[in-house]
């Protein structure tokens, strides 16, 4: 009997703790899919959000509100006046931040508050926008809304194409990494329900420094990311063919140490997707897989050279000097020793299938 | 034993009995022999065709000249000579007729001439298999250990009986197999049924709940079963079998929870089949109890678990809803249970009707007032037929049960409730037993050897050892194969 009573009892203390626990009934809140920050000025953002207010058997309709504010949170209590139901940030997708404001403010403040609320999952996408976000946001792209259809775009990306990898996970990971500089792609709206992704920014210190153009994604993503898939057209003599890679990796090597010289070691599976000439024979073949290999080799070096000369490492070279060297001075390698690396590409291309029909 | 009747004593037997309009009491006389005899019986339980066929004929015209000769004129199998005035209520009592010689009143003669009045044979209804036997016990404690008999024609099959409840006197057989079953358990069975005091025990149904360990458990703790088949099955493991006369039930002991998810079918098909079968059962066993209260933790807690395909779908359904997802979920499975009693109370053929009334025309009406939301309405009939997939009736119920803690919890504290209740009830299950012995085996205590017939069932030949759980005398089902030798080259 006692122990009965003491069951009863217990539980209904327990239950007393049910205020401890936020309740937030999913048709009574409003879910935050997108967010976007635009440049007023020095001081000053203007922020966008969009919400999908979803309709039985139609697509969801993007509702955007904005709010000019300093810093996110404050945006976001001034939209929490505009909406009927309380903002959540649980189902966030995508945030994107101005090209303007990237150049000239960063992004480094604007990101932080979405590291410490726990409710944001670390898949979240960022990206830089060429142009107003308030305008990209206003779009209605999809069937799906607005962020998931950005989300989505940047997901098949990277899976299938050329995007390397990168989500908010991979851009704190880059970030407090030293010796390594964090990209995000580039999305650019270029009609009433279309975006395009037109590049890779390279964000030092969170202010974009570099911007990589589509074309040498390919070779970015062949030097950043594993299992890099994507196309890229090799020229030789008898014609031209779209060589598609399936798999991918990269190694580094420390070969020398004073002066610093860095081997990069590119290995790809290839597939030939499509070959202008007359015929492919195995010495077209043998013939392809040199030219693309020279093709990675200058395409890679030069973009390796070009981060070099702007001072910036999205490649990881420090962080992996760093993990082979005892006593690494940071200071001394971005001074110094950065500057004067001598890197060698040495790419390793395999064609493993030229079509069924021979 | 506990004297029930106080006034019993002071009155005779035949003046009790002469108040019942079925109490006979008839005089005769053999011409022959010149002695006159009684005999007195009920007429409710006596066959009168038995009385004017085998016996009255030879009584008034064989040579019948003391009691002593009844035995050599009366063609009866079960004729028993008394002097013990005590054993005449039970025998008439039980069919039998009194049969006394006038005047020679301190020793009697017993004819048993029951009237058996029962059904035959059917087939089971609430465990059909579509492969295996189809017949099934009956309320006649006689025919169903006839039953059992002739699946195990064996010295070494003992069946002990034994009579409980003060007015019902039921009669109970406790059966195992001398040589394998535990003498413990049989012990446990026996002094826990002699143990048993009730006035009416009416079905095997209450011997179960009289003498399980805990009493307050929502799980039975024996198996009960109307199938002969999975009787002998358990008897050959070295299980102890309960049969209660009137019931067309038997039970089994010592039992685990896994043993409710299986069905007998799983013995008549192929081990890979049934294995998989048993998965699914028990899958939905999981998905029938949590997945309401899953969903109405997702909605209320956690909707950022929610894919964001899904979200479109679910959020459009409830837009319109002015409940919140508990009290929603609530009326959906409120309903369900009313239209399952509805269903069990109602004459079959009304009960059918019932079930579509029910399901199509309150379930499609609900979600086009805007009550429910269909998504919801989809999972709780997911759950309510996933709950009928337990082999065994009774732990269905159990289960049609758990659900609401669940929910009751899920709204309280979201996911984190879950997994309290979920303690709770895990708690629960390793402290209870079957008879003495552990009722969640194989999985706590944990015998890897007894997971080779719980959630997946072996093959045949590697069922060779008997349940480590019973720790039975005979450990092993037959004996090993020699392993096959390679034959040596110089053999040949």
């Amino acid at each position: 009997m006692r122990r009965t009573l003491k069951l009863i009892a217990s539980v209904f203390l327990a239950s007393i703790l049910n205020g401890c626990v936020q309740k937030e009934v999913l048709d009574d809140i409003t879910l935050i899919e997108g967010i976007g920050f635009d440049y007023i000025d020095s001081k000053n953002i203007l922020g966008t959000i969009v919400i999908p207010v979803y309709l039985p058997k139609q697509a969801p309709k993007n509702i955007t509100f904005s709010a000019k504010a300093e810093i996110k949170k404050s945006m976001l209590q001034d939209i929490q006046r505009q909406t009927a139901d309380p903002l959540v940030t649980g189902s966030l997708a995508v945030v994107l931040f101005s090209k303007t404001l990237t150049e000239k403010v960063g992004i480094l403040p604007l990101v932080d508050p979405f590291q410490r609320d726990p409710g944001v999952g670390s898949g979240l996408y960022l990206a830089v926008v060429d142009g107003e976000t308030k305008e990209l946001l206003g779009g209605n792209y999809g069937i799906r809304g607005n962020a998931t259809y950005i989300s989505n775009l940047m997901n098949h990306n990277i899976k299938n194409e050329d995007l390397p990898q990168t989500n908010l996970q991979w851009f704190l990971a880059d970030f407090y990494q030293e010796g390594k500089t964090p990209f995000i792609p580039q999305i650019k709206q270029i009609g009433k329900d279309k975006l395009k992704i037109t590049g890779i920014s390279l964000l030092k210190y969170g202010k974009m420094v570099d911007f990589i153009e589509a074309e040498d994604m390919f070779f970015f993503k062949l030097l950043v990311d594993k299992y890099s898939e994507g196309l890229h057209r090799v020229k030789i003599e008898s014609g031209e063919a779209a060589v598609r890679s399936i798999r991918s990796s990269h190694n580094f090597e420390l070969t020398k140490r004073n002066p610093m010289e860095i081997t990069i070691h590119i290995k790809v599976d290839g597939i030939i997707n499509e070959f202008t000439g007359q015929e492919l024979t195995p010495k077209n073949i043998q013939e392809l897989k040199q030219q693309f290999s020279k093709d990675i080799q200058k395409e890679s070096l030069k973009l390796v050279q070009r981060f070099i000369g702007k001072q910036i490492d999205p490649i990881g070279i420090g962080h992996y000097v760093k993990t082979q060297t005892r006593n690494f001075d940071f200071n001394n390698w971005r001074e110094n020793q950065y500057k004067d690396i001598v890197v060698k590409i040495k790419p390793d291309v395999k064609i493993s299938e030229s079509g069924v029909i021979e | 034993m506990f004297n029930f009747f106080k006034n019993s004593e002071k009155e005779s037997l035949d003046k009790i009995l002469a108040k019942s309009a079925d109490f006979k009491c008839l005089e005769y006389y053999n011409n022959k022999s010149n002695i006159s005899f009684t005999l007195k019986f009920l007429a409710t339980l006596v066959d009168e065709k038995t009385i004017q066929d085998s016996v009255l004929p030879y009584l008034l015209e064989g040579n019948f000249k003391q009691i002593e000769d009844v035995k050599q004129i009366v063609p009866l199998p079960d004729i028993k000579l008394s002097e013990d005035i005590s054993q005449i209520e039970d025998m008439i009592f039980n069919g039998s007729v009194l049969l006394t010689v006038n005047g020679k009143d301190n020793k009697f003669c017993f004819l048993g001439a029951k009237k058996e009045i029962g059904r035959n044979i059917s087939l089971p209804e609430v465990e059909f298999s579509v492969i295996g036997p189809k017949e099934s016990f009956v309320e006649s404690l006689d025919q169903n250990l006839n039953l059992i008999r002739k699946r195990i024609p064996v010295k070494e099959l003992v069946i002990e009986k034994k009579t409980v409840g003060t007015l019902s006197k039921t009669k109970v057989a406790i059966l195992y197999i001398d040589g394998i079953t535990n003498t413990e358990n049989v012990n446990t069975v026996r002094q826990r049924i002699e143990g048993i005091e009730f006035d009416e025990i009416t079905d095997s149904s209450y011997i179960v709940q009289i003498i399980s360990d805990n009493q307050n458990s929502p799980f039975p703790q024996l198996l009960d079963t109307e199938r002969p088949d999975r009787i002998s099955a358990i008897l050959a493991e070295g299980k102890v079998a309960i049969f209660v006369d009137g019931s067309p039930h038997a039970l089994i002991g010592p039992t685990t929870l896994v043993e409710f998810f299986s069905s007998f079918e799983d013995y008549y098909l192929n081990w890979i089949l049934s294995s998989f079968f048993r998965l699914i059962r028990l899958f939905a066993v999981v998905f029938s109890i949590l997945v309401t209260p899953v969903y109405v933790a997702t909605l209320s807690y956690h909707y950022e678990l929610i894919p964001q395909d899904l979200m479109s779908t679910l959020v459009a359904s409830r837009r319109a809803i002015p409940f919140p997802p508990i009290l929603e979920a609530l009326f959906l499975e409120l309903t369900i249970e009313l239209l399952r009693e509805a269903g069990a109370r109602l004459p079959t053929k009304v009960g059918q009707t019932i079930g579509i009334v029910g399901g199509i025309v309150i379930g499609t009406a609900s979600v086009e007032a805007g009550l429910t939301s269909n998504i919801l309405l989809i999972f709780i009939a997911l759950a309510a037929l996933a709950s009928f997939t337990t082999p065994v009736y009774r732990i269905g119920n159990t289960i049609r049960l758990l659900r609401f803690p669940f929910l009751l919890f899920a709204e309280v504290w979201g996911l984190l409730g879950i997994i309290v209740c979920f303690c709770f009830l895990l708690t629960h299950l390793i402290r209870l037993t079957s008879l003495g012995r552990p009722y969640l085996e194989p999985l706590y205590p944990p015998r890897m050897q007894d997971l080779k017939d719980a959630f997946i069932r072996l093959s045949f030949d590697k069922q060779r050892k008997r349940p480590f759980l019973l720790n039975t005398k005979e450990p092993y089902r037959f004996p090993k194969k020699a392993k096959k030798e390679k034959k040596d080259i110089e053999d040949e």
